[in-house]
């Protein structure tokens, strides 16, 4: 029976897994969004887009022995971002530690550029001795804002790029508020084009000011590296003190200042219920894909979320209706639990290490409001709204409202297309933490998609 | 050769030799000290390279070098501008200025006229488009176009404005409306353009002009109402913008004008007003029944309450007759006369 109920679990999971269908194709229309809708008949050249791109090249296999992360480039537009990127590329390529991208293919310009794919994440890689990056550009920011919402492109860390000749620009504030918007803790700089100035004692100035402007805005300005070199000395294979060696040395601050995300199986336990059995003899089992962490059997856990939450041991584990020792991030398992009726569970719950999170009532969110050609809404919606929210396996009433103090907060409205702080009250609590993404659907269809930045309210 | 070893000596020598170089500082331009550069880039936003050129064109002296900086940004800004002319401009900012909102309103000019402006002003990348500098110059130039315009009789209230005569226009700060100060909307821009380094543009701008209806008939009175959407804090600036005229026509008129619970319903009857027209597809005022891109065939939602399910036209209809503007069979009441919607990055035909 068990083993029957397993499977189930694992049908359901398919069941289930129409909503990640959802969720990717919800993905596959953020980026189509970006697509101008007057640049033609795109199906055409998307199609001829994905042609050129092919499938991964018969020689690379990718490895996952070394850490990965996800990287960026922030900075002004003449400061040099993709030249740097390409430099990155070129002086690692010599060790066999990535394929050189040269400018052209890194710029994908005019065409991408026309149908507005400006994040390209993944698009550019490179590895270091410890680690493998993914490399982002970062043009702007309310598509950079959405991306990271959706969760299309999520920046672990970023290099800022800054000339020499010009220094910290006005608009430098507003690259480091977007990093910190977007979670960033630390960044790495680098001081593009010293070769370009007369007086190197000004790389000084630009190094102080730089500090100053980091802790200003919350970054640790005194131990931030800063770096600097010449990227186009490094991509044209001259001056190799200032060019490659100065490229080695930012991939090496940056291994050594940024930190990697932890990886979901060294994150606590945590599986989303998505069915709930009772099989005589045996008591009461749960399946879910396991999110991340891993769990033992015999392991105590805790039940969490819809106004129920206790702790039980989990007694069984099965997977493919095999028993097993022990089930981690990405299994499809059941979980057989000691001691607890069916009416105590339900899809919604979640199962966790003790204490790892908590249910949440009431918090706040940065939520993007897709727009009619993403399949959204038509009209805005004003303070109060109430869609319903879905959160793992969750889906729950919410009311949208504004933060406390916001001024005229009963005539403010969110059109399609905003990126808004909004203020999430649920009708029931449901296990959330900040950086937990959900999706906001009414009548149907997702209306938005959002990020919790900070929570209110406990259960 | 002297000069030549001062300059490329560390300070330490430079000290040593600080009468030899103080006698040389007449004849050739000195090493700027990073303090002094530093300071000048904090009074100014130049570049460094800008900033260090200021001091040694200028003995280091920060009170000419920031004489020399503002007259080399025309210079410069020309050069930068022309740089970067090629390149295009997506982002940016809608922004309006009202200087009168019309009779008995809050910022109202000579008894009751209106006089407004709306501009985008577009850059390359949302970066700067979020920038205060970038922010203050939209909201000085859309201030500035309000100002210069003289009212003419024409069959539409809002008016294209010319970009050519703004361009050439002296900049009006909005904060501070006396200063003089000799640069025209044209320069400013380049300014900008120098000191962030994108291409800054002025794509279009209208504006609303109109002396008070008041002196043909006591009975009748014009309004604005604006909405900006998505501004940066609480600036006068945002994505989407709108603008409309409305038009109050009652026997009543004067006497409930004076009311000042009627004037609070008005202006917040105005906003919403102006968000429905911004937040629905909006595209004209009136139409064949059916067609949702018509202000008035669109559910009032952005009024609320028991509107929220009326057409435009019903709502405000009701709201004339309930506010006591019109008796039961009258013409009259409120009306949208006309109204600009811009967003940013618009392809303007």
């Amino acid at each position: 029976m068990f083993r029957l109920a397993a499977q189930r679990g694992i049908a359901n999971k398919f069941a289930g897994s129409s909503r990640a269908l959802r969720a990717s194709s919800l993905y596959a229309r953020c980026r189509c969004s970006t697509w101008k809708p007057t640049s033609g008949p795109f199906l055409p050249s998307a199609a001829s887009w994905g042609n050129r791109r092919g499938y991964a090249e018969a020689a690379g296999k990718f490895s996952r022995e070394k850490p990965h992360m996800n990287i960026g480039t922030i900075g002004h537009v003449d400061h040099g971002k993709t030249t740097l990127t390409a430099a990155i590329t070129k002086v690692l390529s010599d060790k066999g530690a990535a394929k050189f991208t040269d400018y052209s293919q890194i710029d994908k310009a005019p065409e991408e550029k026309a149908r507005g794919i400006t994040i390209n994440s993944a698009h550019v890689e490179y590895e270091s001795d410890g680690r493998h990056y993914g490399h982002i550009d970062c043009p702007g920011h309310a598509d950079y804002i959405k991306n990271m919402i959706t969760g299309a492109a999520q920046m672990d860390g970023a290099i800022i790029v800054v000339s020499a000749t010009d220094g910290q620009m006005p608009q430098t504030r507003e690259h480091l508020l977007l990093a910190r918007q977007v979670g960033i803790k630390k960044l790495v700089v680098f001081i593009n084009k010293v070769d370009m100035i007369q007086d190197p004692e000004m790389l000084e100035l630009v190094d102080m000011e730089m500090r100053d402007l980091l802790s200003t805005y919350n970054f640790d300005g005194e131990n931030t590296p800063i770096i600097m070199g010449s990227a186009l000395a490094a991509l044209e294979g001259r001056d190799d003190s200032v060019g490659k060696e100065k490229i080695l040395s930012l991939v090496q601050a940056c291994d050594e200042w940024l930190d990697v995300p932890p990886r979901d199986l060294e994150k606590p336990f945590l599986m989303p219920i998505e069915d709930v059995f009772s099989i005589s003899g045996r008591g009461t089992v749960a399946t879910g894909r396991v999110e991340r962490g891993i769990a033992t059997k015999g392991a105590e856990v805790e039940v969490v979320g819809l106004g129920n939450t206790f702790k039980t041991t989990l007694t069984g584990i099965e997977m493919f209706h095999k028993e097993l020792d022990r089930g981690e991030a990405g299994d499809n398992m059941g979980c057989l639990l000691r001691g607890v009726k069916r009416e105590q569970v339900r899809r919604g719950q979640v199962i966790i290490a003790p204490g790892s999170m908590k249910a949440v009532k009431k918090f706040q969110a940065q939520i993007y409001v897709l727009t009619k050609d993403e399949g959204g809404r038509y009209t805005p919606f004003m303070s109060n709204y109430r869609p319903q929210l879905f959160l793992r396996t969750a889906d729950i009433t919410v009311a949208l409202t504004f933060a406390e103090g916001t001024p005229d907060a009963e005539e403010k409205m969110v059109m399609p297309g905003d990126n808004v702080e909004m203020v999430c009250e649920l009708v029931h609590d449901v296990a959330a933490e900040a950086g937990s993404r959900f999706t906001l659907r009414e009548g149907g269809k997702t209306i938005g998609t959002g990020i919790v930045t900070k929570i209110l309210e406990y259960a | 050769m002297i000069a030549q070893f001062v300059r490329s000596s560390k300070p330490f020598h430079a000290s040593r030799l600080s009468r030899v170089g103080q006698s040389c500082y007449s004849t050739t331009p000195s090493k700027p000290s990073l303090q002094h550069v530093a300071q000048l880039r904090k009074l100014t936003e130049v570049s460094i390279s800008k900033a260090r050129e200021a001091l040694s064109q200028t003995n280091n002296d920060i009170q000419q070098a920031l004489e020399w900086v503002k007259n080399d940004l025309a210079a410069s800004g020309i050069k930068k501008a022309a740089n970067v002319q090629s390149r295009e401009t997506r982002e940016g900012l809608v922004s309006v200025c009202m200087l009168s909102g019309g009779s008995r309103g809050k910022t109202s000019l000579g008894g009751g006229g209106i006089r407004a402006a709306m501009i985008e002003l577009n850059c390359e990348t949302d970066f700067v488009g979020r920038n205060v500098l970038f922010g203050q110059l939209a909201a000085d130039i859309a201030h500035t176009a309000a100002f210069i315009t003289e009212p003419t009789d024409s069959s539409t209230i809002i008016r294209s404005c010319s970009l050519d005569v703004l361009n050439d226009a002296p900049l009006l700060s909005q904060n501070n409306p006396s200063s003089h100060s000799p640069s025209t909307v044209s320069s400013s821009i380049r300014d900008l353009i120098a000191k962030v380094g994108e291409k800054v543009s002025l794509k279009r701008a209208v504006t609303v002009v109109q002396n008070p209806l008041s002196g043909q008939s006591p009975n009748l009175g014009l309004r604005l109402a604006s909405y900006l959407h998505g501004s940066v804090g609480s600036a006068p600036h945002g994505r989407i913008g709108s603008l409309a005229v409305l038009a109050l026509q009652s026997p009543e008129l004067a006497r409930r004008l004076e009311s000042e619970t009627f004037v609070k319903d008005l202006e917040r009857l105005e906003r919403a007003l102006a968000r429905q027209i911004t937040g629905f597809d909006t595209r004209s005022i009136k139409s064949s029944d059916g067609d949702e891109t018509a202000l008035y065939n669109q559910p009032f939602m952005m009024l609320g309450g028991e509107s929220a399910n009326k057409p435009v036209r019903m709502a405000i209809e009701n709201w004339s007759k309930q506010q006591g503007l019109v008796r039961d069979d009258e013409e009259g009441g409120i009306e949208v006369l006309e109204f600009a919607k811009w967003s940013v990055g618009d392809i303007v035909g």
